[in-house]
């Protein structure tokens, strides 16, 4: 399934209910707004710590529904999709990076990546050790996760959010623990293989934004 | 999806997987299934063996009579038949599923046989019980009153019994087999009511539960119209079905009555009204260990679901369908289970073998395992479906 509109209407998260008057909320350019995430827009939601981007981004996932308002995929509300259907949802068609990355430690960066690229079969070994390679992590591929790096499990989660088709990719905080250097070197990548496809990227930061071009600003 | 991601979700997910508790299941299991399917085919093997003992009439069957007692029944003072009264009373008793008379000759029966060119004749009789009393009846057990040919016989087998040890030893003539006295042919002579008739008879089967000369209902009924001068008496032996030989409340019942039944009928039926029990009671315990044993492993899955549900609501946010996850845990209780269903039908085997030399060498033949085999692999596939729709309503509730 391809989602070509992602809208939003009146949607403000339960926490923030009581809250509603408030300037953090009225001044929102997202929380009870109508709002439509347009293909292959390029989104940058900046916000503050505690605005709600992991809300956003797990709201649109589908994973919380704790929320007012509604959510649409191609005008479909998407509260009541079934278990198979979010399942199918997440290996064609929404991509998701947490901000907590949700890195298995006990398997090896590789499997980490392998673990959803056989889900969906969308690169070969080879394309995902350029990857890897692109991304300056090549020498950490058969390392346990739980031994890397901060930064290094964010590349690494970065390149298994990637590894299946999708019309939205939701970065939350994707570079909040790279240099200069690997943020530019994960932008080019991200804007690639979503330029690829035709897909929109929704990318989060609370101060050091993935270093995209020609994108829309939003504002939570 | 590949075997090789499954393999790399296996090796996630199975992180948690306590040994001991496993471990701990499958040898309840396997010590419960064990017990119970053991005990289910030593039932079996040992009521085989008396169920071949008598083909004819089953075990679930008395005959009654009255007791025949001091001098009255010589002046006739005393009926040793049973009255309809009787009957009824019979047939009332929730014990009884139903009750049939012997129906006795009112004629003159003499046999002759020719052995070995010595002509043996006597005098006889002949008793007959309803044919619905027959759970399979011998070849040849049949008579057609409109065209009067062999009448078929059965004896009982303390009859052959008293020729071949009391007569024949002491008289010098040849002792028979069952097989060989199916082949003699013998003469019969009916008389009675002015009337006689020359038959001839043949031994089609014996029995040791009917402790008479048996004929057909259909050829007693023919004989008494055609040479009976008296009419009819009480019977005075009955034959009862029972729901069980065992019950406490017929051996009661029949000594209040102060009758009488034959042979050790009521002993026998007794010991396997025990057996019955006693194996009752072992199938039970076995049973209540693989209940046990059953919670274990729920308790088990649910602790590891548990523990797992973080890296469950992780795959789920990767794509992975509850029924993927599902799957690594359904072959894990299904691999666990086909181990303890095969150890159990192992020691059930091992143990079979151990009886039935004894059962060999008291003359049964044990009946063959499959019963046994499918009521544990019944149990087994039970107690799986229970386990996979467990799991799978625990996957599907970590992963909302």
């Amino acid at each position: 399934m391809t989602i070509d509109t992602i809208q939003f209407e009146g949607v403000l998260p339960r926490v923030f209910r009581d809250s509603r008057g408030d300037t953090s909320v009225s001044s929102s350019g997202v929380w009870l707004s109508s709002l439509t995430f347009r293909r292959p827009e390029v989104y940058m939601v900046a916000a503050e710590s505690g605005a709600g981007k992991s809300s956003l981004c797990s709201f649109i996932y589908g994973n919380r529904d704790d929320y007012e308002g509604r959510i649409l995929f191609n005008g479909t509300d998407i509260r009541g999709f079934s278990i198979d259907r979010w399942c199918a949802i997440r290996r064609e068609s929404l991509a998701l990076l947490p901000q907590e990355m949700r890195i298995f430690p006990e398997l090896t960066a590789m499997d980490n990546v392998l673990l959803k690229n056989r889900l969906t079969d969308r690169f070969t070994a080879a394309e995902i050790r350029a990857m890897f390679d692109r991304l300056d992590i090549s020498a950490k591929t058969d390392v346990a996760a739980g031994c890397l790096s901060v930064g290094q499990q964010q590349r690494v989660a970065i390149i298994r959010s990637l590894c299946q088709p999708f019309s939205f990719i939701l970065l939350d905080e994707p570079v909040s623990h790279l240099d200069e250097r690997n943020n530019r070197a994960a932008a080019m990548l991200i804007t690639e293989v979503a330029a690829s496809q035709q897909a929109s990227i929704i990318a989060t930061s609370v101060g050091n934004p993935l270093s995209l071009d020609n994108f829309i600003s939003l504002s939570l | 999806m590949t075997a090789n991601s499954r393999n790399i979700v296996w090796r996630l997910l199975r992180r948690n997987i306590s040994p001991g508790q496993i471990i701990g299941y499958a040898l309840a299991n396997f010590i419960g299934l064990a017990i119970v399917i053991t005990a289910v085919q030593f039932y079996r093997d040992v009521t085989a063996g008396w169920n071949t003992d008598d083909a004819m009439i089953s075990s679930d069957y008395l005959v009654i009579s009255k007791r025949v007692e001091g001098m009255g029944s010589l002046f006739g003072a005393v009926s040793t038949g049973f009255s309809r009264a009787d009957i009824d009373s019979i047939q009332s008793q929730p014990w009884c599923r139903r009750v049939g008379s012997f129906t006795s000759s009112r004629y003159n029966v003499q046999a002759s046989v020719e052995m070995q060119g010595r002509g043996m004749s006597t005098s006889m009789f002949f008793e007959s019980i309803p044919d619905e009393f027959f759970d399979v009846s011998p070849d040849g057990w049949t008579f057609d009153p409109s065209a009067p040919g062999e009448i078929p016989i059965i004896l009982s087998k303390d009859y052959l019994a008293l020729y071949n040890f009391g007569f024949a030893a002491t008289r010098g003539l040849p002792q028979v087999s069952e097989s060989m006295i199916k082949m003699v042919p013998l003469a019969v002579s009916i008389s009675g009511n002015g009337r006689q008739k020359e038959m001839p008879a043949r031994i089609v089967g014996f029995s040791s539960r009917l402790n008479t000369i048996a004929v057909p209902q259909s050829f007693m009924d023919w004989a008494n119209d055609l040479f009976a001068s008296t009419p009819a008496d009480d019977p005075s032996r009955l034959i009862v079905e029972v729901n069980s030989p065992g019950d406490p409340a017929i051996t009661s019942f029949i000594e209040r009555h102060d009758w009488e039944t034959a042979g050790d009928k009521l002993n026998s039926g007794r010991a396997s009204y025990f057996l019955t029990l006693v194996t009752s009671v072992v199938i039970a315990v076995g049973a209540v260990i693989s209940v046990l044993a059953f919670f274990i492993l729920m308790l088990s899955i649910y602790l590891l679901i548990q523990k797992n549900r973080r890296k469950i609501h992780d795959l789920m946010l990767l794509g992975y369908t509850p029924a993927a996850v599902a799957v690594c845990y359904y072959r894990l209780v299904a691999a666990v289970n086909i181990c303890v269903f095969a150890g159990a039908a192992g020691v059930m085997l091992i143990a079979r073998r151990v009886w039935s030399q004894s059962l060999d060498a008291m003359g049964a033949s044990v009946s063959s395992p499959w019963m046994a085999l499918f009521v544990g692999a019944a149990i087994i596939i039970l107690v799986t479906t229970f386990n996979i729709l467990t799991i799978r309503r625990l996957t599907r509730r970590a992963f909302a």
